[in-house]
């Protein structure tokens, strides 16, 4: 870590209006998009990558930061008001959120939520400082066979979180990989899988593909689902948390934060997760275990100081490694790369101009999210009650115009379209579109990597269990996989009972 | 009968990535020769579509024994055909913006789409569809600098 470096990006970011202004745009579009139920944080930073093309990769990267944080807080505001989550992230959060909103202390639920989501994500961004350097060293030393073990490792951790079927998991993934072998071949140049086609001949270009998984397709099923979901009405009064209610909860709020930060660490687990986790444990070891679902500000202080630690952490496998922690960090990594950035260990030693304005804007982010949560989360909650028949169709403009925007090419518009389609059948079949999102991103890296490891061992795939990185990635993505599988079997087996008691209570 | 519906869909699905596996695996034979080493273009494809029919055999397997996943939630048909159709009105706006420009394109775009999906207030269409178009467009041709269709209104703007 270089101090000196650090207080110089300090500099850069807070001593240029116009770098805080992108943080804070950043933010507040974050927290409105987050706040939307129905809008995640990945649709909010695929949508708004277009808008960053003409900025700098520093200020671009500041404003997409601002809208991973605010939006991974944002979706605990409709969570507390109106029980539905605006982000998965924030579903843990209504657990105690939504009976503080009945008990008529909504707002103060919201406060704690921005509080505890400051000193978390604060937390997330100092740990992600101070630990990524290290890391980068140590990935300095990666050679092939560990890039390939590292590829499987993030593969194999998000197909396990990401739904009831691993198998359904294990598909999306390699349907990713297969989409990632159209275009040029990066070792022999080859042209693959083009059929002619000269817009092939790049490949399935990211963004369109990242619009069409996570915005088109969420369109298309909030279009479908227009006149079934009921309109919601929010509001709230007394925002601000006492210094008595704050204290009582720090505690819990740093342990949450520094566990949200080593799940959100771990590549393909991320926000979800880290909530869950959080309150779990916040719960666990509790004094009053009973009261968690009542009503009660530590059930929001834990799992928001636990989601947002887990920004920080999960930005640390994708600036270091190049493996991104969860989806969001997933569609970083590719803002990073369109700006001409390879995130990985060399980032580390090549551009120390844009990784710490990274670390200082992720840092400066929280602050802001503090300021503008308080002061504008009346106004985020009036956000949540546009008529959905106005803001569906601006979506919809936003998705065809961000598919646009990356080559000029209805092609991209075409196509980007085509995968929301597919990606909206995804859902009902309940194939996960994040491992295609991931597939994407780590594809390349994997094809090329497994290859040059076989080129370089003539052939020997026990190159990949003999050098130790290497296997103990593999060794652990094993095990995570094995366990998830009786996790889920064991969870299937459990459903699969309560549904046939159901039934017979039905008969009966 | 909740739990047929996956069935079948498993069993289709299966299916089709069989399919498309091994129409993968034959496709890509065809890179073998383009390299001279034995890693070319063609092994990772191959790799996948193995991969693939494995996966696609497992799903058949599972589905056929009864252990296929219960819906959680239903395709709305109404809903669909709204989808479909709302589809139908973003293909027509794109040709549209090539020929009216990207501005009115999508205004218009915006205004119809929002009158389709049932919003009232004819006040509320106007501006919020005229706003955001002059918006995006403002923001794409002035501080982003990334030139959008013009159509025949090029001598406007």
């Amino acid at each position: 870590m270089d101090f000196h470096l650090l207080s110089q990006a300090f500099g850069t970011v807070m001593l240029n209006p116009m770098n805080l202004l992108f943080v804070f745009v950043g933010v507040t579009a974050g927290i409105m998009v987050g706040a939307l139920p129905g809008l995640t944080a990945t649709m909010g930073c695929a949508l708004l990558i277009p808008f960053t093309f003409g900025l700098g990769p520093v200020r671009g990267l500041l404003m997409l930061m601002g809208i991973f944080c605010g939006g991974i807080y944002g979706g605990s505001i409709s969570a507390i008001l109106i029980r539905i989550p605006g982000t998965p992230s924030a579903a843990a959060t209504l657990l105690d959120g939504y009976p503080l909103s009945q008990k008529g202390m909504g707002g103060k639920a919201i406060g704690m939520s921005t509080v505890a989501s400051f000193l978390g994500g604060t937390t997330g961004a100092v740990v992600m400082t101070f630990l990524s350097p290290e890391i980068a060293r140590v990935g300095l030393r990666f050679g092939p066979p560990e890039f390939l073990a590292l590829a499987i490792f993030g593969l194999g951790m998000i197909i396990t979180i990401s739904g009831r079927s691993l198998l359904k998991g294990f598909i999306s993934c390699l349907f990713g990989l297969l989409i990632t072998t159209i275009g040029f071949d990066p070792l022999s140049g080859v042209p693959r899988f083009t059929f002619g086609s000269r817009d092939l001949l790049g490949g399935v270009t990211f963004i369109p593909a990242l619009i069409g998984l996570f915005g088109y397709a969420q369109v298309f099923r909030n279009i479908e689902k227009m006149l079934i979901l009921p309109t919601v009405k929010a509001k709230v009064e007394n925002i601000l948390p006492t210094l008595k209610e704050i204290r009582a909860v720090l505690k819990t709020i740093f342990k949450s934060a520094l566990m949200g930060t080593f799940i959100g660490s771990i590549p393909g687990t991320g926000c979800d997760i880290a909530a869950f986790v959080t309150y779990g444990e916040a719960k666990r070891t509790s004094k009053h275990p009973e009261k968690f679902g009542t009503g009660i500000l530590e059930g929001v202080a834990a799992p928001e100081a636990g989601n947002n630690g887990a920004t920080g952490g999960a930005m640390i496998p994708m600036l270091t490694l190049g493996v991104p922690g969860d989806a969001v960090t997933a569609v970083l990594l590719g803002a990073l790369t369109i700006h001409g950035l390879q995130p990985g260990p060399l980032l580390f030693r090549d551009h120390l101009d844009v990784i710490y304005p990274i670390f200082a804007g992720m840092i400066m982010a929280q602050v802001i999210l503090l300021t503008v949560g308080l002061s504008g989360a009346r106004f985020f909650a009036r956000t949540i009650n546009i008529d959905r028949k106005i803001l569906t169709p601006v979506i919809f403009f936003l998705c065809v115009v961000g598919s646009y925007a990356m080559r000029f090419s209805f092609f991209d518009v075409g196509l980007s379209m085509v995968i929301g389609v597919v990606a909206y059948f995804m859902e009902y079949y309940e194939y996960p579109a994040s491992p295609i999102l991931l597939a994407l991103i780590l594809g390349p890296m994997a094809e090329q990597n497994l290859r040059r490891s076989l080129i370089i061992s003539h052939g020997d795939p026990l190159i990949f269990v003999k050098r130790p990185i290497s296997a103990a990635f593999i060794a652990i993505a094993l095990f995570v996989i094995i366990t998830s599988y009786y996790r889920i079997k064991k969870a299937a087996e459990k459903e699969a009972q309560m549904a046939s008691v159901s039934e017979k209570e039905e008969t009966d | 009968m909740k739990r047929a519906n996956m069935t079948r869909a498993d069993i289709a699905v299966g299916t089709g990535v069989i399919i498309l596996a091994t129409w993968v695996f034959w496709y890509s034979n065809g890179y073998r020769g383009t390299v001279i080493y034995i890693y070319g273009p063609n092994f990772f494809p191959q790799v996948l579509s193995v991969l693939m029919i494995l996966c696609g055999v497992a799903l058949i397997v599972r589905a056929i024994r009864g252990k296929a996943l219960t819906k959680k939630d239903r395709i709305d048909r109404k809903g669909f055909v709204r989808t479909v159709i709302a589809i139908g009105i973003c293909i027509g706006y794109l040709y549209l913006m090539q020929v009216i420009g990207f501005a009115m394109g999508t205004s218009v775009f915006l205004f119809v789409l929002m009158t389709f999906l049932g919003q009232r207030g004819l006040v509320k269409r106007v501006i919020s569809s005229i706003a955001t178009s002059l918006l995006v467009w403002a923001m794409f041709r002035y501080f982003l600098v990334i030139p959008l269709p013009t159509g025949i209104f090029d001598f406007t703007f």
